[in-house]
């Protein structure tokens, strides 16, 4: 069920700024890929909403982890029960800004 | 060390739970199942399915020994389950076995044959510590019950009430192992909760089913169970990884944070050398 990804030697220091809750689709995306790169240690610089998620090599707990990350960046909570059927980054993105529309 | 409060916490969860278990749980694999009430038309990929869980389930040996390592040093409860935990999982096996060959699908040498396949692998326990393989317990355990249920339905499905009646028991068990896990793992968040939140983590981070690699053709046979038995990550989160959260207390968050803690610190490390 889950797979290990690749360690990227010399990889860049990546600090999480206090991002602000309101943040445009590419802005979010651009969350997205970097949290991806850091926790999986491997770039993810080049992925875009139409990415499946698993073909990534994120199992389902990766993209929990990931999407935590996100919650932590963006200081909104997703319910559990929504995580469930997430396939792709565009269907992540979708949810993280609608509870970001929440908040506002 | 653990506590004193330790041991009588765990004292009491086996106590309740094997007493539990000698009053409502104990079932005889042969005189129980309605035997009378296998279904001869019950398709071959049904079969299939219960030669992969036999296929899991066989690898006993391994668990056990393995297992009690694992646990020896720990408590006399975590010991004293792993030996009746055991004695439980072999009436799965013989279940799954006795249905093959009464059903007609399988010949008993073919089932030898099977047996002598599966002996040629050896199960590595995943983990080290009592505390990991408790954690790993629990996500199993649970899993497994998810799955025989579905599998439970699937029999009825093909109005095979003895299969059924084989998933059903085994369910069972499986859902009373869980369960006894997850309150050890209680104790343990209890006893030690950043050190239990960080094994929680890391088994999650590294779980696999344990037929992974060891059962003949495992692939395509889980293709087959995931196919017929409805089972995907999804199922894994909503019937497994979130309840099982939710039991313990514990958030998506608390996980998060122990992962990134550790791999700041990991590159902390490396930064240093």
């Amino acid at each position: 069920m889950l797979r290990r990804a690749a360690n990227l030697s010399g990889d860049a220091d990546i600090s999480a700024s206090q991002g602000d809750e309101k943040m445009d689709r590419p802005e979010l995306l651009k969350t997205f890929q970097r949290m991806a790169t850091e926790i999986a240690e491997k770039d993810f610089g080049h992925v875009t909403e139409e990415h499946v998620i698993a073909d990534l090599g994120i199992d389902s707990l990766g993209m929990l982890e990931l999407v935590g990350s996100m919650e932590r960046e963006l200081k909104i909570a997703v319910p559990d029960e929504q995580l469930v059927g997430i396939q792709t980054v565009r269907q992540l993105l979708d949810l993280v800004e609608k509870r970001t529309k929440v908040l506002a | 060390m653990a506590s004193d409060q330790f041991h009588a916490k765990l004292y009491q969860n086996f106590t309740t739970f094997f007493d539990k278990a000698e009053q409502e749980r104990r079932w005889n694999p042969y005189r129980d199942v309605p035997w009378d009430r296998i279904n001869p038309e019950t398709p071959e990929f049904v079969a299939t399915c219960a030669e992969t869980f036999l296929g899991v389930e066989s690898f006993l040996p391994d668990y056990i020994r393995k297992g009690m390592e694992a646990v020896r040093a720990s408590s006399w409860a975590q010991r004293s389950f792993a030996a009746n935990w055991g004695y439980e999982e072999l009436k799965h096996s013989v279940a799954l076995m006795e249905y093959l060959m009464r059903s007609g699908k399988r010949s008993q040498e073919q089932m030898f044959d099977f047996q002598a396949k599966l002996m040629e692998q050896e199960w590595k326990r995943p983990f080290d510590t009592a505390r990991q393989m408790t954690i790993y317990g629990t996500f199993q355990e649970m899993a497994t019950f998810v799955i025989y249920l579905r599998h439970e339905a699937l029999a009825k499905q093909y109005n095979d009430e003895a299969l059924a009646a084989v998933y059903r028991f085994n369910a069972r068990d499986e859902i009373a192992h869980a369960r006894f896990y997850e309150d050890v793992v209680k104790v343990y968040l209890e006893e030690d909760r950043p050190g239990t939140l960080s094994d929680i983590a890391h088994v999650a981070k590294h779980f696999e089913m344990p037929g992974v690699g060891i059962v003949p053709d495992y692939d395509a046979r889980i293709e087959l169970m995931r196919e017929h038995g409805h089972v995907d990550r999804d199922i894994f989160l909503q019937k497994v990884y979130f309840p099982v959260l939710k039991y313990l207390g514990v958030t998506r968050q608390e996980l998060v944070d122990v992962a990134k803690r550790e791999r700041d610190e990991r590159r902390a490390a490396q930064a240093a050398q």
